[in-house]
């Protein structure tokens, strides 16, 4: 009944025709809230590998946190796309059974290669020795969790720390590729759906991957100036400028590569082109026109060139580089939204809009979405307080 | 080969040692423990053709009712409802095949079945007899005027607005509400009874409707363009719906 009485107020949204299997969409907000959670993995691992593959010493103090963060995201991702699917206690069969054909099948074991062969493997050859030293101090659970996480390691030799040391490296070199991979490939999965005027593109997967690593250094900037004043720790503005450079650098190639991918679409004229600026220009405009495109990339963009050419004092650079990281996150997040809910708004008889009226309660809805975007942040905190991304005498140090 | 691992660090063999053992635990699983046809597409498919092999027969065929029911399938074949199927209105009737005496189809009598196909919907295909249920003969059974298996109007319509009903109400409330359809329309008798390929015409020149809406036209409180300058190549109903109020 309920199903019933949905369906006629969204009928009544409608503009122009459409099929009716095209009223109500059917990819909905946690298939926003996944491309978001993967691209914030990739994006924070590659500022990570700054460090180590590029060797940007400035780039530091972010180097654990960074890793931390997409490690407590990665573990995260999987869930809104078990949600929406239903049964996920059958997910493993993706593994055991592996389907050649399928883009999304395959995905899994991109994931599963990501997980475990970079990223878990690359946090325990980094904090190996820390944990043995730490497991030392410890007591009780704690000591016990970290000799297990540890895998009972003893050997803290200049000998095996300059083995773990060679291997993140090695690591590093092949996560680079690996993350480029993992958000790619969300992209790729977007951009091969031919029928669909509005994603079949092969910019996806660059365009993902752009934004992917502009909400990832942002998000590694949010948490670095909220986590290391609650740590007790000051603020290291040679990094922080660092980081907000490098996202400068990212916002712009993402900003170009997206505005190139429109100028095309819009130069082509394919028959689609029709209904796609008329959904850009009613159904998408806040979400994109507004949200993403002048307070998610714009404004930052004119923020931190100001920040730039007139040298601001450090308090106001700390605000002003705050204020850009939350308006980027919420610009990626439009990103995605513009995406996946956009891409389903329109007719494939090019002649009609639909509308997506979101659930607040529900296994599909506006809290679970919300939850599944809180959860990560207390998985990274759980992280933190076993691993701490800084060291006690690097806290004093500042 | 043991000098290797002697040579190889301590911790990068507990890492190997722990792969190992999970790459060992998925070989298991999926050697041993996970069912073949899970496994092998050809038998996950031939599984399935069984499955649904086994599951019971539920439609005999137009065929099937035909050998026994000869003249309702020899009308049907010529009528407009040949590309229907005998079990489309009557049900699955493998049952009655099997025992045509014990085991009866069923047949709509009442005037909703009908209206699946039939009831107005724009979206249906142009010159597809449709009606509105509420205002054609309202609660008489359909197949009192009409027999089913070739159905056919019991009588030639005598107004466009009998399938034609949503223009008509539309064009009723619009500018052109007193001109007849013929005045637009070249309709050939034959449309009434061979809907589908006797077409009407539509007007395909400009100057049709520049007959009253040039401005040297004669018309008066008729609202006029000049022909020359306005719409350049298009035809006028390509811009402005006619039947609509105020013809936009």
């Amino acid at each position: 009944m309920e199903a019933v009485q949905n369906f006629m107020e969204l009928s009544q949204q409608v503009v122009g025709f459409i099929y009716p299997n095209e009223i109500e969409i059917h990819w909905s907000i946690l298939i926003v809230v996944y491309p978001y959670i993967t691209g914030l993995v990739a994006g924070a691992f590659i500022l990570a590998s700054l460090v180590k593959v590029f060797n940007v010493k400035e780039l530091q103090p972010t180097y654990r946190l960074a890793l931390l963060t997409a490690l407590a995201f990665l573990l995260i991702a999987p869930l809104p796309l078990q949600l929406h699917l239903g049964r996920p206690e059958r997910s493993y069969e993706m593994f055991m059974t592996p389907n050649l054909t399928s883009a999304m099948a395959m995905f899994g074991f991109v994931y599963l290669w990501y997980l475990m062969l970079v990223l878990l493997l690359e946090i325990w050859f980094e904090y190996r020795r820390d944990m043995i030293v730490w497991s030392g101090e410890a007591t009780g659970l704690k000591k016990w969790t970290l000799k297990v996480l540890s895998l009972f390691s003893t050997d803290i030799s200049e000998k095996a720390v300059a083995f773990d040391k060679k291997t993140v490296k090695v690591i590093t070199v092949i996560g680079i590729p690996s993350a480029f991979l993992l958000h790619g490939y969300v992209g790729f999965i977007f951009g091969s759906i031919k029928a669909n005027p509005w994603w079949s593109s092969v910019m996806m997967p660059v365009v993902f991957l752009f934004s992917a690593i502009v909400s990832g250094i942002a998000i590694v900037m949010l948490l670095y100036m909220i986590i290391m004043p609650l740590r007790g720790g000051k603020i290291d503005m040679k990094c922080l400028d660092k980081v907000a450079s490098f996202l400068f650098y990212a916002v712009i190639v993402d900003f170009s590569i997206e505005v190139l991918d429109f100028i095309h679409r819009l130069y082509e004229s394919e028959e689609s082109i029709k209904i796609l600026s008329q959904l850009v220009s009613t159904k998408l405009f806040m979400s994109l026109v507004v949200l993403q495109i002048l307070l998610g990339m714009l404004l930052p963009l004119g923020i931190m060139v100001v920040i730039k050419v007139f040298k601001l004092q450090e308090e106001l650079r700390k605000l002003l580089y705050f204020v850009c990281a939350v308006l980027i996150q919420m610009g990626i997040f439009s990103t995605r939204w513009n995406v996946v809910i956009g891409g389903q708004l329109f007719s494939k008889s090019f002649r009609g809009l639909t509308t997506y009226k979101m659930e607040l309660m529900g296994i599909e809805g506006f809290l679970v979405a919300l939850a599944l975007l809180i959860i990560p942040f207390v998985v990274l905190s759980v992280l933190i307080k076993l691993l701490p991304p800084w060291k006690k005498e690097e806290l004093a140090g500042h | 080969m043991k000098e290797f691992f002697n040579k190889l660090p301590e911790q990068a063999v507990r890492v190997i040692v722990v792969f190992l053992v999970l790459a060992v635990g998925l070989f298991v699983i999926r050697q041993f423990i996970i069912p073949p046809e899970m496994k092998e597409p050809a038998l996950q498919k031939l599984s399935s053709m069984e499955r649904e092999a086994d599951k019971e027969v539920k439609y005999a065929g137009a065929q099937v009712c035909g050998q026994c029911h000869e003249k309702e399938h020899d009308i049907k074949k010529t009528g407009y409802h040949r590309d229907l199927s005998c079990e489309s209105c009557h049900g699955a009737a493998q049952k009655h095949a099997d025992n045509p005496t014990d085991v009866k189809p069923t047949s709509p009598k009442k005037r909703d079945y009908c209206g699946y196909c039939h009831t107005y919907n724009s979206s249906r295909p142009t010159g597809f007899p449709q009606i509105n249920p509420d205002t054609h003969n309202p609660r008489k059974p359909c197949i009192t005027c009409h027999n089913p298996h070739n159905p056919k109007p019991p009588q030639t319509p005598r107004s466009c607005a009998a399938c034609h009903a949503q223009i008509e109400r539309t064009k009723a409330a619009s500018y052109h509400a007193l001109l007849g359809c013929t005045v637009c329309h070249n309709t050939p008798e034959k449309h009434k009874t061979a809907p589908r390929t006797i077409r009407p015409t539509k007007p395909d020149t400009r100057e049709f409707c520049g007959k009253c809406h040039d401005k040297a036209s004669p018309g008066k409180g008729v609202p006029a363009v000049d022909m020359n300058a306005h719409g350049e190549k298009y035809v006028c109903w390509q811009c402005h719906y006619p039947h609509m109020l105020g013809g936009i």
